[in-house]
């Protein structure tokens, strides 16, 4: 992909080029041209997050939460397809930004099965950081609760998969496609009927899943998890 | 390339010397044009062309029975024009198989033009007034559909008559640098919604560095109000073709598409002949014209996904992939199909490029206003006496446009809003009326040019029901990729819906308003960024229905359907006519004791039958918001 | 859904047909399914695992696809298929009110199609003639200006019996009604406008 001129992912080699950043109002050293949310993240800023994976190459971007403000641009920008430059003043908290990021959130939360007492992932959700970090709830209070009533699939010897606790951010369908390199997953439908979802919609176990346990390593939620 | 130019030159005066003289020809001769474009059969234009073909046939007269495209008179269709030496063009409109016939026989058998059905004449004379002399035509200029439903599509000569393909050569006689100067110059903005410079995305397209290149025709029209994309496709499909090979031209690409819905069969059919027929004139293909510039097109058929109309969901759907939009930067004019840069214009932007060359860029700039000229082409719909397509010059106000090229609202009822831009646009109230038409003007009253549907909506229409209809829409065609956009706009849908269920809440009016604006700002795409744009205007103009809505249970406009009743007024019942019994589809009226007719609204479903069928004599059928609650015994309500 | 016999068959050398004639290229995925759906009216799962095999990539990539675009459908169409416009002009003057009327008489859902695979319901965007709104494709001839009483008269045209029973209100009063709703002033008011 060396002919790419789109978003580079910035770590490129020995002889990266480094430059200063400011992020919330401290300096940083980061490589030139690598992607912000992965620049801050290193250096111990937290920015909300769930879709991006480093080694992606040109970031999903789809779920709308790494979002800070950068001077000279006027409108809040996804840190995770921003390539840093020198001189770059970052603010990762504003009130539009924390406006957006509550929003997005309670988004998510409103088409998510939460019972996170009984959840595999309770501790370790990508969900319950970002309420942490950023002081939000982890119930639905303003929005209408859109339920999704799709019936978990506990076909895979080792793990299961519960679509209405999928985030659609599409993580475990990358690894299973660029990692395992066994294609067993996809993003099917649209709109609100997106899913992952196998060939024909079938059980993992009906499917060409070789049960590698990547994509449960990828899911930042508990969408994908180990059997108890 | 200037010894080529001698032979571009004498290579199109062949073309052209055999285009006018068939043309001339073709006057000499009575003829008849049917506008058989998609709009056209859908009145029966295909029944009226086989009414022509056999009375011509059995009256044995001599004259050529033509298929065209689509003149944009919709609520004329079908229509037809009919020549015959001695007479001007006339052009009839609403033609019945009996008007035909009698088109045959009185007219062209006869010396009798049956000017009780002509609409106009297409050129001035001295026995009918010819379409300048209406509001209509005095307030209309056209440049991309001037040929239109007067040309036959599938005739390449019958363009070449008309100068087409002159502003190819024109562009392959200069260098492609001057070509991108001379759209720049004429500050053309793309016509796909947003109003982006196209000359601006040539030269960025140009200066990218790249052996291959690739230029794309949008034609993935996907408003559900608006056509003008197919009409240009199917009426006059070489115009596109032209300027696509120009714009191919400037900025350097080898190979073409143009991305057409699946759903527009028609217009896919006249694509590929019109295609043919620029090969087979060496206008297409290797070394056109013998300029040593080689270009060449394909279709592809888009499989019908709104969201396709965003420049990189379309790239992605060439590739083969979902058409689920990514990241920009890159701009596809820097990195697109198959990573190559990628000039993508919409059928309209490409359609003036022609005019552009031949005319020059003063001339163009002369047309409309500074910063958006040019003119606009609307799909006037909904409430207005002439719906159509329209071509008007930027800067036209409002008014002028629904009052007197659409020639003002149906049954005499009372303006309220207008919605332009579809999906992506907004609802404006009458207090913008007069606000003058152009790219950055709707944008700033908070609608959008978008694909330039137009719909005019009356008193009997309720704001929030067509906000929900536009969001419902997006939503339906949402990819879902995004957050903000997948379930943003489903939770503004929601609401919307609780609220014309007379469920909303009044803290839901702040919410939607938030969501509208973090969707706005947060989602990925164009699809999502103005999704809420049909809400937030309404909001803003027409904040008062939302709450009687919401606070008072009623539907002001009483169109939302659960916020109604009907019923029968006895005192204007006739007793004696069972019409609205008989339209029920349900079986809900029924005939009281007494002969008066009532409504069970426990069985009603509420479909207007009732309402439109009561003779207006009696009147007696009437919508009621709030609903009546079936309380009384045997749903008598009505005291 | 079960295959009939010698469905699976037919699939298979339609499927191969079709393929001879493109490039095994993902680039080719869209018009190799449009043209498998042009010969057999959807696209069945073998079909789709075909594709997958001659353009060489994740069965799941092309069940993607197939399920993203609305022009791809996954189940046979119904003999007659019914298309209810849902454009602008068309919502504004009660297309979702003739959308209802069909899926009460067919018992359907829009999208769906009868057991007997007699008819498919849809909805479609915009058709162009909003002059002629309501508008309705029945095997795409227009239907102009439709009514909801105009729904069964389609219906009975396609050969469709209507047993009229009430199934959403629940009464089974009239076990059969006299005659179909005459052609009543409606049509003629509303051509006069």
């Amino acid at each position: 992909m060396s002919n790419n001129n789109g978003n580079n992912n910035g770590n490129n080699g020995n002889n990266e080029k480094m430059v200063t950043i400011t992020i919330d109002d401290k300096q940083f050293m980061v490589p030139e041209g690598k992607r912000l949310l992965w620049a801050a993240l290193e250096n111990g800023v937290y920015i909300p997050h769930l879709c991006a994976l480093e080694e992606e190459e040109k970031p999903s971007a789809g779920c709308r939460l790494c979002f800070v403000e950068i001077e000279g641009f006027l409108n809040p920008v996804t840190s995770c397809t921003q390539p840093v430059k020198e001189g770059m003043i970052v603010r990762t908290r504003s009130k539009r930004i924390d406006r957006m990021v509550k929003n997005g959130f309670e988004l998510l939360l409103s088409n998510h099965r939460l019972n996170c007492g009984k959840c595999a992932a309770n501790g370790s959700c990508e969900l319950q950081k970002i309420a942490r970090e950023r002081g939000l709830k982890l119930r639905v209070s303003r929005m209408r609760k859109l339920e999704n009533d799709a019936p978990i699939d506990d076909s895979p010897e080792n793990f299961s998969y519960d679509p209405a606790k999928c985030v659609l951010c599409g993580r475990c369908v990358w690894v299973d496609h660029n990692m395992a390199k066994v294609g067993a997953i996809g993003m099917v439908r649209r709109g609100m009927s997106r899913r992952v979802a196998t060939f024909g919609e079938t059980a993992l176990a009906e499917s060409n899943c070789t049960q590698c346990g990547e994509c449960v390593r990828a899911c930042p939620v508990g969408a994908l998890a180990v059997k108890e | 390339m200037s010894t080529d130019v001698t032979v571009m030159e004498s290579k199109y005066q062949e073309l052209k010397k055999r285009a006018s003289e068939k043309a001339a020809v073709l006057q000499e001769k009575p003829y008849v044009m049917v506008g058989t474009a998609t709009c056209g059969r859908a009145a029966g234009a295909l029944k009226i062309l086989d009414v022509f073909k056999e009375e011509v046939q059995k009256h044995q007269v001599e004259a050529e029975v033509m298929e065209v495209g689509c003149l944009g008179h919709c609520y004329a269709e079908p229509m037809v024009i009919v020549y015959k030496p001695g007479f001007p063009a006339l052009c009839y409109g609403n033609v019945d198989e009996g008007i035909a016939s009698r088109l045959v026989s009185d007219f062209l058998v006869g010396d009798d033009p049956c000017f009780e059905f002509a609409m106009a004449a297409l050129e001035p004379n001295d026995f009918f007034p010819t379409f300048a002399d209406y509001p209509r035509g005095v307030y209309e200029q056209k440049i991309v559909l001037e040929a239109c439903g007067l040309i036959d599509p599938e005739e390449i000569d019958h363009y070449i008559a008309r100068d087409g393909y002159s502003a190819l050569v024109r562009a392959l006689a200069a260098e492609p640098g001057a070509v991108v100067d001379e759209i720049k110059d004429s500050r053309l903005r793309g016509r796909g919604g947003a109003g982006f410079p196209t000359g601006k995305k040539w030269e960025i397209c140009r200066n990218a560095d790249a052996g291959e290149k690739y230029v794309i025709c949008n034609a993935d029209e996907g408003d559900p109000g608006a056509f003008m994309d197919r009409a240009l496709l199917e009426s006059n499909p070489h115009q596109l073709i032209e300027g696509l090979i120009i714009a191919a031209y400037a900025v350097g690409a080898s190979q073409g598409y143009i991305y057409v819905r699946a759903e527009y069969p028609l217009a896919i059919d006249r694509l590929r002949t019109a295609l043919q027929q620029a090969r087979d004139n060496g206008l297409l293909g290797d070394n056109i014209l013998g300029s040593g510039f080689s270009f060449d097109i394909r279709i592809f058929q888009g499989s019908g996904a709104f969201v396709c109309g965003e420049e990189t969901a379309l790239i992605a759907s060439i590739e083969g992939k979902p058409g689920i939009p990514s990241h920009r930067p890159p701009f596809p004019a820097v990195s697109g199909l198959r990573g190559k840069p990628t000039l993508i214009d919409n059928v309209k932007t490409l359609s003036y490029v022609p005019h552009i060359m031949r005319n020059g860029a003063e001339w163009f700039k002369g047309i409309g206003t500074p910063e958006s000229p040019g003119t606009a082409v609307f799909a006037l719909a909904g409430k207005v006496v002439g719906t159509g397509l329209v071509e008007v010059p930027m800067g036209t106000s409002l008014r002028t446009l629904i009052y007197d090229v659409g020639n003002g609202i149906k049954d005499d009822k009372g303006f309220k809003a207008v919605q332009i831009g579809g999906p992506s646009g907004g609802c404006l109230p009458e207090s913008a009326l007069d606000l003058t038409i152009d790219f950055d003007s709707l944008q700033h009253a908070g609608a959008m040019m978008g694909s330039g549907g137009l719909v005019v909506l009356d008193e009997d229409d309720c704001m929030v029901e067509i906000a929900r209809f536009f969001l419902e829409f997006t939503q339906n065609e949402s990819c879902g990729k995004c957050t903000f956009c997948r379930l943003g706009t489903k939770q503004m849908l929601e609401i919307l819906t609780d609220i014309t269920k007379g469920q909303g809440k009044p803290e839901d009016l702040e919410l939607l308003w938030e969501l509208a604006e973090d969707i706005k700002a947060g989602s990925l795409c164009g699809l999502g960024k103005t999704a809420p744009n049909p809400v937030l205007s309404t909001l803003r103009f027409f904040r008062d229905e939302y709450e009687v809505h919401i606070h008072e249970g009623r539907c002001p406009a009483r169109k939302c359907k659960d916020l109604i009743s009907y019923r029968i007024v006895p005192q204007k019942c006739s007793k004696l006519c069972d019409a609205c019994i008989a339209s029920c589809p349900v079986e809900a009226v029924f005939t009281r004791p007494d002969m008066l007719k009532e409504i069970d609204l426990e069985k009603c479903v509420k479909c207007d039958n009732c309402l439109v069928t009561c003779l207006p004599l009696y009147d007696a059928v009437e919508k009621v918001s709030p609903p009546i609650t079936v309380a009384v015994e045997g749903g008598s309500a009505s005291e | 859904m079960e295959l009939m016999e010698g469905e699976l068959e037919q699939i298979q050398s339609v499927v191969a047909e079709v393929l001879k004639k493109f490039d095994s290229d993902s680039e080719q995925l869209l018009p190799i399914l449009q043209a498998v759906q042009g010969r057999l009216g959807y696209l069945p799962r073998e079909a789709m695992k075909m594709v997958a095999a001659a353009v060489e990539i994740p069965e799941v990539d092309v069940y993607s696809v197939g399920t993203f675009y609305n022009q791809f459908r996954l189940n046979p169409p119904g003999k007659n298929q019914i298309k209810v416009c849902m454009g602008t002009a068309c919502h504004m003057t009660g297309g979702n009110i003739i959308m209802d009327s069909f899926e009460r008489r067919l018992e359907i859902e829009e999208g769906e199609t009868t057991k007997d695979r007699e008819f498919s319901l849809e909805r479609v965007a915009c058709v162009g003639c909003c002059a002629l709104a309501p508008v309705v494709l029945v095997n795409d001839e227009v239907e102009a200006k439709v009514r909801p009483t105009r729904v069964d008269g389609i219906l009975l045209g396609l050969g469709k019996e209507l047993n009229r029973k009430k199934t959403e209100v629940g009464t089974e009063d009239k076990a059969q009604d006299p005659a179909e709703p005459k052609d009543i002033p409606a049509q003629e008011e509303g051509d006069a406008r």
